[in-house]
C-alpha cells in the first residue's frame, strides 16, 4: 500500500514536471509510511469549510498550498490556533488578498487539528553523491541551520545507530526532559526515523526519485510524533 | 566467495613473482631505474624484466621490446612513461601481465585529460590486467622486499594502508616506520581509475598479514561502496581514515534544511560512526592513531579511566584536560591504593592522587626502580584501563649517572609482559628537541614499541590516539564484535 501510494504520488508529480511536492502529497506519502501526521482536510476558498472540519477538533492550523511555495511561512501562509471554522473562513480572507499582492496563487488551503505541544525535532533525509541516501536528525527547529545540532548517518539504518543518533545530539537534554519538563518519547523519535532510514525505510524506496527530505517540525511529546510539515525535494528528471 | 578471491587475486600485487619495468634509461637515470635500484638494494628476490624499444641491458639486466616479449608471466609491472604512450604500453602486454601500476600523471586529475584516462581503462581491461593509478608511486611491501622509495624498513609488520597520494605514502611510511609504524603492504592508487581503495581494503581485511588498516582518500567514486566493506568488516581490524578535501566540498544551494547541512564532512563522519572506523584531521594523528592499534590490544570493556604517571606537575595538569576533552576521566585513586603508594615512602614533593606527579629526584631512588612498584600498584588497583607514563626527558636525562629513563621504560614493559590485567600502557616521551635527547629518544622509542608499548610525543597525542582506541572498544561492545 505504502509503495504505491508513493509510486502514484511521485508519478504524478513528474507528470506535472513539479520540483517538488506540496504539504498534502508529502504528509499523504508519510502517513502511509506510517509516520503520525495531523489529522486534516484540504479545502478551497470557496466551498463550505464547516462541513469540512466537522469531524476535526479545533484549535486548527490553516496553511496555504501553491504551487512555487516551499517555505510557507515566510510568505505569510500560515495561520496558527484558529479555534473553530468561522475562524478558518476569516482567515483565509484575510491571507488571501496578501498572498495575491505578492504574486502568489492559492490552489487549495491545507486545515489541520494542531497538535499538543513537545519538542520540536527536524528530521530528514538526502541522496548524497558520495554514499547514497542518508538521514538526518537535528534540534532547533527553523533555527536548525544556525545551531547545526544535528546528526546524520548512511542509510540503511539500524535500531542502534537511530539510538545513537538520538544521543549524539549536544542538546539531548531537551528530549530527556530538561528543566522541569516531562521527557518525550525516543521511542516515539526513533520509529519515525527509522521509517525514513532504515532497510525498508521510505529513503531506501525513492533516493531514485527524491533528492531530500525535510520533516520539520517533527514534534515530539511524551507519548507521540507528529509530522507538522514535510517538504519533499524531487530529483530532476533526465 | 569474494572475500576469498579479494585475497588470493591481490596476492601478485603484493608478492609478485616477476616485475616488468617499463619507462628505465639505458642512458640516464629515470623513475623506472630507480625503481630498479630500489627493488635490489631492498633485496627483491623474482625476477626483474626491463622493456625498452632498443636497448638490450638497462641497469645490468637483459631487456625486452615490450611486454609481450617477456618469457613468463608477468605479476607487476611498473609503467613510468608519457601518459599518452600509457595505454598502447598496456595494451602490448595483453594476456601476460596481472597487474599494471602507471605512474605517469596527466590523466583525470587535469583539464582535459578525463579521455585519456578512459582510454587508459579500456585499455588495461582488453588486456586482461589489473590497473594501479595512474598518478601515482608505487607499492612497498616488505614481505616480498618490494618498495618504490628509499630507506623503507624491510621489517614486515601489521599495518596495511592504501594511499591516495604517493608523496603522502612516501611520508606515511618513513616518518610512520621512525615512529614504530611497521607495514604488511602499502599502495599508492592515484587517480584509482580501475583498481579502488574498497578493493584493497577487502584484500587487506582478508589477509592474515595485515591486523589494521589506515587510508588516506581525497576524492572517490566508491564512497558507497567503501561503506559497505567497512561495514562488513564490523571493526575486526581497526580502521582508521585519514580524508582529505572534507571541508571544502560545498554542496549545491540546497532547497531543505537537511540539504543544507549536508557536506562531504557530514558522510565521512557517519560512515565512521557507523563502521567503528576512527577519523583523524592530520597525518601525525593518523600515525598516532595507528601506532596505538598496533601496540595495544583492545579491551572487551571499553576503556574509561585513565592514570597519568610521570614527572612534571603542569604536564599532569594539561594531561589531564587533554584526556579529559578525549573524553576520559582521570579520577582520584581510592584508599587503599593510596595508602600503598605512600608506603614507598617517596620524598616530598611527590604526590600520589591520579595524576601521580613524582618529582624526577624521586626517582632517582632504588635507580629509579620505584617507577616498577608504582606502576604494579597502579596495575593491581584496577583502577586504570590505561595508564600513560610521561617522562621529562630533559630533567631525566640530566641526572647522568643512571640510568632513570632506562629503568621507567623497562618497569613500563615487565608490568605489561607480566600483568595478567588488560591495562593499556603508553609511554610519552617528551623531548627538547636537543639532539643527544633526540638520539636517546629514538632508542628508547624503539625498543618500547618493539615490545608493544604505544609511544607518542605529548600526552595531548597520546590521548587523542586512545580515544580513537576507545571508540572501536565501544563500538565492538555495542555490537557485540568478538
Amino acid at each position: 500500500m505504502a509503495i504505491r501510494d508513493l509510486d502514484a504520488v511521485l508519478c504524478e508529480a513528474r507528470k506535472r514536471g513539479a520540483t517538488f511536492l506540496d504539504e498534502p502529497a508529502g504528509k499523504r506519502i508519510l502517513a502511509s509510511w506510517g509516520i503520525n501526521v495531523p489529522r486534516s482536510c484540504v479545502v478551497r476558498a470557496d466551498v463550505e469549510i464547516q462541513a469540512a472540519v466537522s469531524a476535526m477538533t479545533p484549535p486548527f492550523a490553516l496553511k496555504v498550498v501553491a504551487s512555487g511555495v516551499v517555505h510557507k511561512s515566510d510568505v505569510g501562509g500560515v495561520c496558527l490556533n484558529l479555534r473553530s471554522a468561522e475562524e478558518v473562513e476569516f482567515a483565509i480572507a484575510q491571507m488571501q488578498p496578501r498572498l495575491f499582492a505578492k504574486g502568489i496563487e492559492p490552489c487549495c488551503w491545507l486545515v489541520e487539528e494542531m497538535v499538543p505541544a513537545g519538542v520540536e525535532v527536524v528530521v530528514g533525509g538526502l541522496v548524497d553523491p558520495e554514499v547514497g541516501p542518508m538521514v538526518m536528525i537535528g534540534l532547533g527547529g527553523v533555527f536548525v541551520e544556525v545551531l547545526k545540532d544535528v546528526a546524520f548517518r548512511i542509510c540503511p539504518i539500524a535500531n542502534l545507530d537511530a539510538i545513537e543518533m538520538v544521543e549524539e545530539l549536544r542538546g539531548g537534554p531537551l528530549l530527556r526532559g530538561a528543566r522541569g519538563q516531562r521527557p518525550v518519547s525516543i521511542e516515539a523519535l526513533v520509529h519515525v526515523v527509522l521509517r525514513l532510514g532504515g532497510e525498508d525505510g521510505l529513503l531506501m524506496a525513492c533516493a531514485d526519485r527524491v533528492a531530500e527530505i525535510d520533516i520539520n517540525p517533527l514534534i515530539v511529546t511524551p507519548d507521540h510524533a507528529f509530522a507538522v510539515d514535510a517538504r519533499f525535494i524531487l530529483r530532476r528528471s533526465e | 566467495m569474494i572475500a576469498m578471491s579479494a585475497h588470493t587475486a591481490f596476492k601478485p600485487l603484493f608478492e609478485p613473482t616477476s616485475i616488468a619495468v617499463v619507462g628505465a634509461s639505458a642512458t640516464t637515470v629515470s623513475g623506472g631505474n630507480r625503481f630498479i635500484r630500489h627493488l635490489r638494494n631492498f633485496g627483491y628476490a623474482g625476477r626483474i624484466f626491463p622493456i625498452h624499444p632498443t636497448a638490450s641491458e638497462i641497469e645490468g639486466l637483459p631487456s625486452h621490446r615490450s611486454l609481450a616479449e617477456v618469457p613468463m608471466h608477468v605479476d607487476y609491472a611498473y609503467i613510468a612513461v608519457a601518459a599518452h604512450h600509457a595505454a598502447e604500453v598496456l595494451r602490448s602486454g595483453r594476456g601476460n601481465v596481472r597487474f599494471a601500476q602507471v605512474m605517469s600523471s596527466g590523466f583525470g586529475e587535469t583539464d582535459g585529460g578525463s579521455a585519456l584516462e578512459a582510454g587508459l581503462v579500456l585499455a588495461a581491461r582488453e588486456a586482461g590486467t589489473r590497473l594501479i593509478g595512474p598518478n601515482c608511486l608505487g607499492v612497498y611491501s616488505p614481505k616480498a622486499r618490494v618498495t618504490f622509495t628509499e630507506k623503507t624498513s624491510p621489517d614486515p609488520g601489521t599495518v596495511g594502508i592504501v594511499c591516495q597520494s604517493g608523496g603522502l605514502g612516501i611520508d606515511i611510511i618513513r616518518r610512520g616506520q621512525n615512529r614504530g609504524l611497521r607495514f604488511s603492504g602499502l599502495v599508492t592508487i592515484g587517480n584509482s581509475a580501475d583498481v579502488g581503495a574498497s578493493e584493497l581494503l577487502e584484500y587487506f581485511f582478508n589477509s592474515p598479514d595485515t591486523a589494521l588498516v589506515g587510508l588516506y582518500l581525497e576524492s572517490t567514486r566508491e564512497g558507497r561502496r567503501l561503506f559497505e566493506v567497512l561495514q562488513a568488516g564490523k571493526a575486526r581490524k581497526p580502521v582508521v581514515l585519514l580524508k582529505g578535501g572534507r571541508t571544502s566540498q560545498g554542496r549545491r544551494a540546497a532547497a531543505s534544511h537537511t540539504g543544507a547541512l549536508a557536506g562531504s564532512d557530514r558522510s565521512w563522519d557517519a560512515l565512521c560512526r557507523q563502521t567503528g572506523s576512527t577519523m583523524v584531521d592530520t597525518l601525525d594523528e593518523f600515525l598516532d592513531a595507528l601506532l596505538a592499534f598496533q601496540c595495544l590490544s583492545l579491551r572487551r570493556m571499553p576503556s574509561k579511566d585513565v592514570v597519568l604517571f610521570g614527572n612534571g606537575g603542569g604536564t599532569s595538569v594539561l594531561g589531564t584536560d587533554a584526556f579529559d576533552r578525549c573524553g576520559f576521566q582521570v579520577s582520584p585513586f581510592d584508599a587503599s591504593t593510596v595508602a600503598s603508594l605512600t608506603a614507598l615512602k617517596l620524598p616530598a614533593g611527590s604526590s600520589f592522587t591520579n595524576p601521580i606527579d613524582v618529582p624526577a629526584g624521586a626517582l632517582q631512588q632504588d635507580e629509579g626502580r620505584v617507577a616498577e612498584r608504582i606502576i604494579d600498584i597502579v596495575s593491581a588497583s584496577g583502577q586504570a584501563d590505561a595508564l600513560v607514563i610521561h617522562v621529562n626527558m630533559t630533567v631525566i636525562m640530566s641526572f647522568r649517572h643512571v640510568d632513570m629513563l632506562g629503568n621507567i621504560v623497562e618497569a613500563a614493559l615487565k608490568v605489561r609482559e607480566r600483568s595478567a590485567s588488560s591495562m593499556h600502557i603508553a609511554l610519552v616521551l617528551r623531548s627538547d628537541g636537543e639532539s643527544d635527547i633526540e638520539e636517546s629518544k629514538r632508542e628508547y622509542r624503539r625498543i618500547a614499541v618493539q615490545r608493544g608499548v604505544a609511544v607518542f610525543d605529548e600526552l595531548s597525542s597520546a590521548a587523542k590516539a586512545l580515544a580513537g582506541v576507545r571508540s572501536v572498544e565501544v563500538f565492538r561492545a555495542k555490537r557485540q564484535v568478538d
